[in-house]
Order: C-alpha cells, then sequence, then structure tokens
C-alpha cells in the first residue's frame, strides 16, 4: 500500500489516525444506518395508523348490514352484559339504526318530536365518523326532517325548488357515498323504555328514487 | 452483499418498530385533543369531522361508537380525585356539581367497555333517576355491596371505569380546556 509508506514515519500515531478514521466512518455509516431505520419505521407507523380504519375487518356500516339493510330503520339491541353492541354503549339509551346508500339514491329521514324526552342524532360515514350532529332542538314545527344526499344530488334537488319557499328540511351532503345516521333516544327512567322503542320506531328512514340521475 | 442484508435488516426492524409503536400508542388510548379536568377525561374531537387519526384507528380497532358533538359529551374516569387508580375492593362516592347539560348519564363498564353483571341490573343512573336531599348535590355509590340511595354496583373482583355522559351540553362545544370544579369528586371510601 503507498499510503503507509506516505504517512508511516511514525507508526504508531499512523495506527491510530487509522483507528480514528475508521471509527468515524462506522459511526457515519451506523448514523446513516439508524436514520434509515427510524425513516423506515415512522413511515410505518404513519402509514399504519392512517391505514387501520380503511382495512378494519369489519367497519361499523358491514357490522350494521348484519342487523338491517339500507332505507330501512332498526333499533340496535339493548345494552345488557354480554349483549352489547358496541362497548361503552351508554345502558340508558334507545338505539335506532338506519344506512344509507347513495348510489341507491338520497335518505330521508323524518320524525315527529312528541314530548320533552331527549333525542340525539348523528350522520356518521361508513367508518362511523361523525359529519353532522344533533339533538330534537334542531326540529321544526315539532318535525325532524333531514335528506343525504351526494353534492350531484344536491344539486338536482335545488334544481327543482320552487324559489318563493325555502326548503323545509334539512340537507346534508354525505363525504362518502355510504354511511349510516343513528337516532339516539333516552330513556330516562328503565319503566319508559318500551314507549321510547316504539318512538324510534315511529320514525321513517327512506330512499327517494332519484328522478334526475 | 453486505449492504443488501443490512437493507433487509433495516426494512425489517423498521417495519416492525413502525407497528410496535402504532400498537402501544393505540393500547394507550386515544392521543390528542384530550381534555382533563380531575379525575375525568374526555375528548369532545372524537365527535366531529375533525377527529385525529390516532382516535379514528382506536375507534376502528373497538368498534366504540362515539357521542357526535352535537349529541352531547362523554367524559371517562379511570382514577378517583387524589389520582389513586379505581379498586374494585373500595367504595367510591361520586359527588359534587355536575355540569350543564339537559341530560346526564353515569354508568359503570370494564376498562374494555363491557356492562358488569349484577344482581340488581343496574347499570347507570340518569340524572332523572336520582334521589336527591332536599338542598344538597346528588350522590352515587359505587360499591360491590348494596347501599341506600343511588347505588350503582360493581364487582369486588372486575376493574373498572366510570363513564359520565352529558347530553345537549354547552361543554361539549366549548371543552378545550375545563375547570375541574365543574365536575363532580369521585371520593375513595371503605375498603375491604
Amino acid at each position: 500500500m503507498t499510503s503507509v509508506k506516505m504517512t508511516s514515519a511514525n507508526p504508531a500515531s499512523f495506527r491510530l489516525n487509522l483507528f480514528k478514521i475508521s471509527w468515524l466512518d462506522w459511526l457515519l455509516a451506523s448514523l446513516l444506518w439508524l436514520l434509515a431505520l427510524l425513516f423506515v419505521a415512522g413511515l410505518v407507523h404513519i402509514v399504519s395508523v392512517f391505514a387501520l380504519p380503511e382495512l378494519a375487518q369489519k367497519d361499523a356500516y358491514s357490522r350494521l348490514s348484519a342487523l338491517t339493510q339500507p332505507g330501512q330503520l332498526s333499533l340496535l339491541p339493548a345494552a345488557l352484559p354480554g349483549q352489547e353492541y358496541a362497548p361503552f354503549e351508554d345502558p340508558a339509551l334507545v338505539q335506532g339504526v338506519c344506512l344509507y346508500d347513495l348510489d341507491r339514491g338520497p335518505l330521508e329521514l323524518s320524525a315527529d318530536i312528541i314530548g320533552d324526552g331527549l333525542l340525539t342524532f348523528s350522520f356518521r360515514t361508513r367508518t362511523g365518523r361523525v359529519f353532522y350532529s344533533m339533538t330534537d332542538k334542531a326540529a321544526s314545527h315539532g318535525k325532524i326532517d333531514v335528506l343525504i344526499l351526494t353534492p350531484k344530488q344536491l344539486e338536482a334537488v335545488e334544481a327543482d325548488d320552487d324559489e318563493e319557499e325555502l326548503p323545509q328540511e334539512l340537507r346534508l351532503t354525505a363525504p362518502e357515498k355510504k354511511g349510516f345516521v343513528l337516532i339516539n333516544a333516552l330513556a330516562a327512567f328503565p319503566s319508559e323504555r318500551a314507549n321510547i322503542e316504539a318512538l324510534v320506531k315511529s320514525m321513517n328512514c327512506e330512499i327517494l328514487s332519484e328522478t334526475n340521475k | 452483499m453486505a449492504i443488501l442484508i443490512k437493507s433487509c435488516f433495516v426494512v425489517v426492524l423498521g417495519t416492525l418498530l413502525g407497528l410496535a409503536l402504532t400498537f402501544i400508542s393505540l393500547e394507550r388510548g386515544f392521543g390528542f385533543g384530550a381534555v382533563r379536568a380531575g379525575p375525568w377525561t374526555g375528548w369532545p374531537k372524537t365527535g366531529s369531522a375533525d377527529i385525529d387519526p390516532y382516535a379514528r384507528a382506536l375507534l376502528s380497532r373497538t368498534g366504540a361508537i362515539p357521542l357526535g358533538t352535537g349529541e352531547g359529551i362523554s367524559f371517562l374516569a379511570r382514577a378517583d380525585s387524589d389520582g389513586a387508580p379505581l379498586n374494585p375492593r373500595c367504595e367510591y362516592v361520586i359527588k359534587g356539581p355536575m355540569p350543564p347539560a339537559r341530560f346526564w348519564t353515569l354508568s359503570v363498564f370494564t376498562p374494555n367497555g363491557a356492562l358488569i353483571e349484577n344482581a340488581a341490573k343496574r347499570y347507570g343512573f340518569t340524572s332523572a333517576e336520582i334521589l336527591r336531599a332536599s338542598d344538597a348535590p346528588a350522590e352515587i355509590i359505587l360499591a360491590s355491596t348494596a347501599h341506600p340511595g343511588n347505588w350503582l354496583p360493581t364487582s369486588p373482583t372486575s376493574p373498572y371505569v366510570v363513564v359520565l355522559r352529558l347530553y345537549d351540553s354547552v361543554l361539549s362545544a366549548t371543552a378545550a380546556s375545563l375547570d375541574s370544579s365543574v365536575m363532580p369528586k369521585l371520593v375513595k371510601g371503605f375498603c375491604r
């Protein structure tokens, strides 16, 4: 090796230098590998967090599909030990669910608000993400009337609107084609449960046929 | 060749590390947007469109359906007001003011969110059911043996958490930070 001859005036210090350089090399190389490792780990972490809701074996919509079908209002089973539909369900609630599939047409939810019991509504995507929620206080003239549609369906509906009259219903554009409406009704006393169940059952969910697609 | 082996090693180890990080962060519960007041923790953003990705991933794993922001807000307590984890062999009293809400409910679950079987078939209280002394705030007793008053049965063998739900409450929209004085206290009593 030629370089050895050039710098080998003092063999001991040369060896020390060589050791220093290779040590630094080793350090830099490992640092690079460590950075690569952290990069891969970070990437996998972020991707997996975002992918989990999409990859979930059974998202909320497909789990609910086992109980009901789009355009039909169904009650969820009452929360009892061993029979909970979902974890941390409030045992005091009566829950109704209504699936929508906007490919089949907009969904109309209508309910008469009777009495002063608590009713809440949440409008959710396939994975259960809430895009709108409200209580019975949003009722006008004792009625809740909601239309869930795609932006395109909304345009079609608006084109048919009477210009002089404001629309009576609440119109919500859903971020996804499939999702569900969850209706929560509080049975303030266990003895009220049957009445509250009847109240939720009396609400109406309907897929509207599209006139102009 | 050495570089190829090292690269494979980095990819495999990095993937494992990343997945472990995901697993740990989901095991530890909702990371962001938590609001704490005394023993109570709430996640107001999980019920809105700007739910964070960790909460979404966790909900998709557990299947829990959180309240929408317009419906109300729920709070979870895993510890008492002194910060000691809830011990299934101890009795607790929940007392003090309840935040303003049209209705509230208080229920007991296992840490995984299952109801706890009990002979009294009582799994929670609603604000309408509570028996109150004429001029005192409501008190709810969590105990495994029967008590007079508002007794919420627990099991001496099953660890539990307490969930307080406020329906139709102004808190759900404004709960960016909470003063613990508006929330009820969870006070430890007799332990067997």
